[in-house]
């Protein structure tokens, strides 16, 4: 691994790019929430539009900053961002473009506009700068035409997907001239410093995933109208119980805009006169009719859905009309789609006599027969279309990999006997490739298949990969765990990739932190002292965790066993200081939840490297308690270290934080609130956050790192703090905010955060506040109302207020 | 009774335009700077008044800390070069403060130990905020319930006020309505022209490409506060803030202001000797305490018991500010003690011409004295306010 990480280094070197600054033309939905992303990864950014007619002449743009701080939701991860993106427009800017080390051009989608804009900036780029255009289906050798020769090597296409911060997908399609070097530059900026999954697209109409995903979209409606499906019900079969979206299909027009949506299939219609299923490519007449109504979907309020006080409706293309909505599908089919073995569940798909059942299988069927029809044209290998559907429409399966899992020779051979009964949507035959008798799948341990190429295509070797220490598998890659194990018991694995640094994971579910994952994490930290520079916690997916696990607690809770409760929180505490105060540096990489529990170990670990989709919070109250494994104990330590003077003022914020249940919505806006330390590495790319982590541990370690020496005596608000802050809780109760269990609530974490019964300014250690933290949750937890949110909590999951 | 040896007159009475607070006209202006100079503007409507014989400056101010600390009226005297001889002391009664001041200066003068002073108050609620830079409470306040209301915020009594007078959410809105209404026509009428002394203030930006520190200067004449666009609609839109199920809303609470006023009061034997015009005559000054809770209707109280004391009725009382901190108390004052709502504010009160506290009193006492005197009314005016904690005072002068 050392050495593997040296010649990485040498082969950065070579490559490296800098992008000093970014320029982004066009402040449309796309072209400012691309550059809100930019921001967001401190690449400083200038967005531009045309000149406003009146007023202030980068008027359009501001408009749109605006509008990016409104939506939700939000397009920018910090509060600071918005404001490096610098407004200009193209009459008084265009020479700022020469600073510029990429331009994206992300202007409405018309051939001419785009062109003539190429024209007038051309001039402006600089002499290395690359140019991209964000299109959704034009053709980039098209569009390539209308730049300058000196231009044409460093001209690209780039979709990005919408909300482009949230959606993981970006299509790079390369031109005939684009030079091969631009655009592995241009792959290394958007995977590492964006943190994107990038899919290599061929220049077709709709290039890989909306020329999938949109079929597919009609491939449903198309199967619904045949199986008299009401739209309601198709969403609910379509959504997360296939492991997709939850807006599924409807509801994801509806959010589209369904004007929009129609323009991209009156696109198909225009681009694809050749393609088989070509009289697919048309809006149905019931779609043609809301979009002239005005019932644009989300943007209007009325779209298929449309909702009436606290009602919802759909529409209903049979009659024409709206109708009571909320309908779910078939008990008897939804048992189908809970079968785990796929191969089972399509066998009883296909069989079932159920209009439901026989419509789910038409939907997968004509999908698969599209995807496998078009897969030589349009991808360069099967693992392409996967991650592009994945990534690019949030499935959790690609459909190659859904049809592999099914089973490929008897999916394959349904879907010709469908194909040749007339069933399917097309009669075009399935490839030869699809149906060759020795056939297990497309994706193997050595590569996905190229039906172009009729070969099977490796990962990418470019090395910018070589971060991702565990990247995206398709089904079929290598599934055993990442490196050697070291120890393993019921709570934790821990694993080393022989770098001398010993990496924890959580196996329990949504990686809750009970007896075992405490115990595990002990021994791991016994085994890092001993054998290794470091240790990282890192889970092998999303969340971090989300906190103490209460279902574990149950037992002696039922019993009243308080003595019980109260050993494990002394354990929960002591493992925090030990991850504190070990021998060894220790790294939290958090991606998604981490709350609570999750989010106190993290605190105390020496260092936090956060994927920028952390969602952080000491989120307690919500099930009545407060944090009681030293995250109140940490807020007072660090308000009291960064007063300078006033412990109580600097305490607020952070007492605000734990009573308020505040979440960061970003591992940025983590360390803006303080749960993380200011500096430590925010990474976009969640599939780096291993390595990036073990960076962080080793270069402690390898600055001779001690653990922190215990702070003696740090100054606490005291009896006065306390009272301060229950004056602001009262006025919040009387003026009917809280509820009296809030305001008991957040009076035990005031007394405790202020260092109990004692005057402003004394001095304590940190086993005084724990002892508090400890104290004030068997309280709490003892307490009827607080036994009803969790009881709540742990029924519902969801928050109750009492 | 007062043994009182001698009268007290006010012979001049001024203010600084009030300013919005925290991001208005005179955010960045210091306290002391307005002090100095409602004093030199104050001092200007007498010439002829040796400034060696006043003997001391009374300021009013509610959160005396920070920028208004250190015994900011010394510092304001010192800053408007009086003479060293001439004394500085700052006294806080939130939002009685400015009278008070007022009060504490006739009373010296009445009492025969002095035979003039000055009596100011000054605010920056942008500088210093409510509640003041740091905020402590004596934990004995959580000790015993009924010692929860020292901690309840000035919205919050509002709140409890509306509930107990049963004053509607619609009729506060009004209220707030008709309090711009007569401030802009106040000032449209250029009525507050005899009471202002406009403030030069000076705007400084650095330029960051220059190196250059660009100076504006503005010369403030106007109270920002006053709203010509307010309507009944558009108030009945804002959300209550002090109460989820209230109805005290941002609209029909007085605005967080910056501002300063100064009286100067003399004795008879100063304004024989001088040949100064009286203005008024100082009559009398009645604190009341009430329950904390219900602050804002101490006015209820200190009302009658200042008429009482002045041997009048409130009938005859010509013009009365009634400091707005919110209309709900404002409403239920009013309405209890049936006072005539065409005699209170004339010219409009704090929900549109805004209260920094504890200048208030000194700013009222000048519209009061310009405002009964440029309508050619002469008698008893009275400055009244609700005071924090659980007060009311009135103050009542009588217009020559």
């Amino acid at each position: 691994m050392i050495d593997e990480f040296q010649h990485n280094e040498e082969t950065m070197s070579q490559t490296k790019f800098n992008v000093r600054k970014v320029a982004v033309l066009g402040a449309g939905v796309m072209g400012a929430q691309i550059a809100a992303h930019l921001v967001n990864a401190k690449v400083p950014t200038i967005l531009f539009d045309l000149p406003a007619k009146e007023g202030n002449k980068n008027g359009i743009v501001l408009k749109a900053l605006d509008g990016l701080k409104k939506l939700k939701p939000s397009p920018l991860s910090n509060k600071d961002a918005v404001g490096y993106i610098e407004p200009a427009n193209y009459e008084d800017h265009l020479h700022l473009l020469k600073d510029c080390d990429l331009v994206i051009e992300a202007i409405a989608e018309r051939m001419d506009w785009k062109a003539a804009l190429y024209h007038k900036v051309a001039p402006h780029l600089g002499e290395h700068t690359i140019f991209a255009t964000n299109t959704s289906g034009l053709s980039i050798n098209k569009l390539a035409e209308s730049c300058p020769d000196s231009v044409r090597p460093r001209f690209c296409g780039v979709h990005f997907f919408n909300p482009p911060r949230y959606m993981h997908l970006v299509e790079i399609i390369p031109c005939v001239t684009s030079d091969a070097g631009m655009l592995d530059n241009l792959e290394r900026f958007l995977v590492t410093t964006l943190g994107k999954g990038v899919v290599r697209a061929k220049d077709t109409p709709n290039f890989v995933a909306n020329r999938i995903g949109v079929f597919s979209m009609l491939a449903t409606i198309a199967n619904a109208e045949k199986f008299g499906i009401r739209f309601d019900i198709v969403d609910d079969l379509t959504g997360p119980r296939l492991g997709r979206p939850k807006s599924a299909t409807f509801r994801t027009a509806d959010v589209v805009g369904l004007d929009t949506f129609a323009h991209v299939v009156k696109t198909m219609d225009d681009t694809l006169p050749g393609d088989p299923w070509h009289g697919l490519f048309k809006s149905p007449e019931w779609l043609q009719k809301l979009i002239a109504a005005g019932a644009l979907g989300a943007k209007t309020k009325v779209g298929i859905y449309k909702k009436d006080g606290k009602k919802m409706f759909v529409f209903d293309a049979a009659s024409g009309e709206y109708v009571g909505g909320g309908q779910k599908g078939d008990d008897a089919v939804k048992d189908i789609l809970k079968i785990a073995d796929p191969a089972e569940k399509f066998r009883q798909l296909r069989a079932s006599e159920h209009p439901q059942a026989q419509f789910l299988w038409a939907c997968f069927r004509d999908v698969f027969h599209y995807i496998s029809y078009h897969l030589a044209d349009i991808a360069n290998c099967a693992r392409d279309v996967d991650f592009a559907i994945r990534w690019g429409f949030g499935w959790s399966v690609g459909p190659f990999e859904t049809w592999q899992a099914a089973g490929w020779q008897q999916v394959a051979q349904w879907i010709d006997e469908d194909i040749k009964a007339g069933k399917a949507l097309s009669g075009a035959a399935l490839p030869a490739w699809a149906l060759q008798a020795d056939r297990a799948g497309v994706h193997f341990a050595d590569g996905s298949y190229n039906a172009a190429g009729q070969n099977l295509v490796g990962r990418s070797t470019l090395d910018v990969y070589q971060r991702q220490l565990a990247p995206a598998r398709v089904l079929g890659e290598a599934a055993a765990p990442l490196g050697e194990t070291v120890f393993e018991n019921d709570g934790v694995r821990a694993f080393t990739t022989g770098d001398d640094i010993l990496v924890v994971s959580f196996k329990s579910k949504a990686h809750a932190i009970g007896p075992d994952v405490i115990t595990g994490l002990n021994t791991a930290l016994d085994i890092a002292e001993q054998r290794f520079k470091g240790l990282v916690i890192w889970q092998t997916e999303e969340p971090f965790s989300v906190g103490a696990d209460l279902q574990s607690m149950l037992p002696a809770f039922m019993t009243g066993d308080w003595a019980a409760i109260d050993a494990t929180v002394r354990r929960f505490q002591e493992t925090s200081m030990r991850l504190r105060y070990s021998q060894v540096p220790t790294v939290a990489a958090t991606q998604g939840y981490v709350f609570g529990g999750g989010c106190e170990f993290a605190m105390h670990c020496d260092k936090t490297v956060a994927a920028l989709e952390s969602y952080v919070g000491l989120v307690e109250v919500g099930v009545g308690l407060l944090p009681g494994g030293g995250g109140c104990k940490e807020f007072a330590l660090r308000a009291a270290q960064e007063a300078k003077g006033d412990v109580l003022a600097a305490l607020k914020d952070y007492f605000m934080a734990i009573a308020t249940a505040k979440v960061a919505t970003s591992g940025q806006e983590a360390q803006e609130i303080g749960f993380f330390r200011k500096g430590d590495p925010v990474v976009f790319n969640a599939y780096e956050l291993l390595y990036v982590a073990k960076q962080q541990a080793l270069a402690m370690a390898e600055s001779g790192y001690r653990p922190p020496l215990k702070v003696k005596g740090f100054p606490v608000a005291g009896r006065s703090g306390a009272a301060s802050i229950k004056g602001s809780l009262i006025n919040m109760l009387e003026g009917n905010f809280i509820s009296q269990h809030d305001f008991f609530i957040a009076s035990q974490i005031a007394d405790v955060m202020t260092g109990g019964d004692v005057e402003a300014g004394t001095l304590v250690n940190e086993q005084w506040i724990l002892d508090l933290e400890r104290k004030a949750f068997m309280t709490l937890l003892q307490n009827s109302k607080t036994q009803d949110r969790i009881a709540n909590m742990l029924t519902t999951g969801k928050p109750l207020r009492n | 009774m007062v043994k009182q040896v001698q009268e007290a007159y006010i012979v001049a009475a001024t203010r600084t335009p009030v300013g919005k607070a925290p991001r208005g006209m005179m955010r960045h202006v210091r306290p002391d700077d307005m002090l100095a100079h409602v004093i030199t503007g104050a001092l200007a409507q007498v010439p002829t008044l040796d400034p060696k014989l006043i003997s001391d400056c009374v300021v009013g101010c509610a959160f005396p800390e920070a920028e208004q600390g250190l015994n900011m009226a010394r510092i304001g005297v010192l800053l408007a070069g009086l003479p060293n001889t001439v004394g500085g002391i700052t006294i806080n009664r939130y939002c009685s403060s400015g009278i008070n001041a007022v009060q504490m200066a006739a009373d010296r003068i009445r009492l025969g130990e002095a035979d003039v002073v000055i009596a100011a108050g000054a605010e920056s609620m942008s500088l210093v905020p409510m509640m003041g830079n740091k905020v402590s409470l004596n934990p004995e306040i959580f000790a015993k319930d009924e010692n929860y209301a020292i901690a309840y915020g000035m919205g919050l009594t509002a709140e409890k006020v509306a509930q107990q007078w049963g004053v509607s959410r619609e009729d506060q809105d009004a209220f707030a309505v008709e309090s711009h209404r007569r401030a802009i026509a106040a000032i449209d009428s250029g009525a507050f022209k005899s009471e202002i002394t406009p403030l030069e203030v000076t705007y400084r930006t650095p330029n960051l490409e220059t190196g250059e520190v660009i100076s504006k200067t503005r010369l403030l004449d106007t109270d920002e506060g006053p709203r010509r666009e307010t309507t009944l609609e558009g108030l009945a839109k804002l959300k209550t803030v002090f109460d989820a199920k209230g109805s005290v809303t941002a609209g029909n609470s007085s605005q967080m202001s910056d501002g300063a006023g100064a009286v100067i009061l003399v004795s008879e034997r100063v304004l024989k000797e001088f040949n100064l015009v009286p203005l008024a005559r100082y009559v009398t000054f009645a604190v009341k305490g009430v329950p904390p809770e219900i602050m804002g209707i101490g006015p209820k109280e200190a009302i009658p018991a200042a008429c009482q004391q002045a041997g009048i009725t409130q009938d005859d009382l010509k013009w009365i500010e009634l400091n707005e901190a919110f209309a709900a108390q404002a409403l239920a004052v009013t309405r209890d003690l049936a006072l005539d709502t065409s005699k209170i504010n004339p010219h409009g009160g704090a929900i549109a011409l805004g209260h920094p506290l504890g200048a208030t009193g000194a700013i009222r006492t000048a519209t009061l004295v310009h405002g009964m005197r440029n309508a050619g009314q002469q008698g008893y005016g009275m400055v009244t306010m609700c005071i924090g904690t659980g007060m009311g005072a009135a103050g009542i002068i009588e217009v020559l």
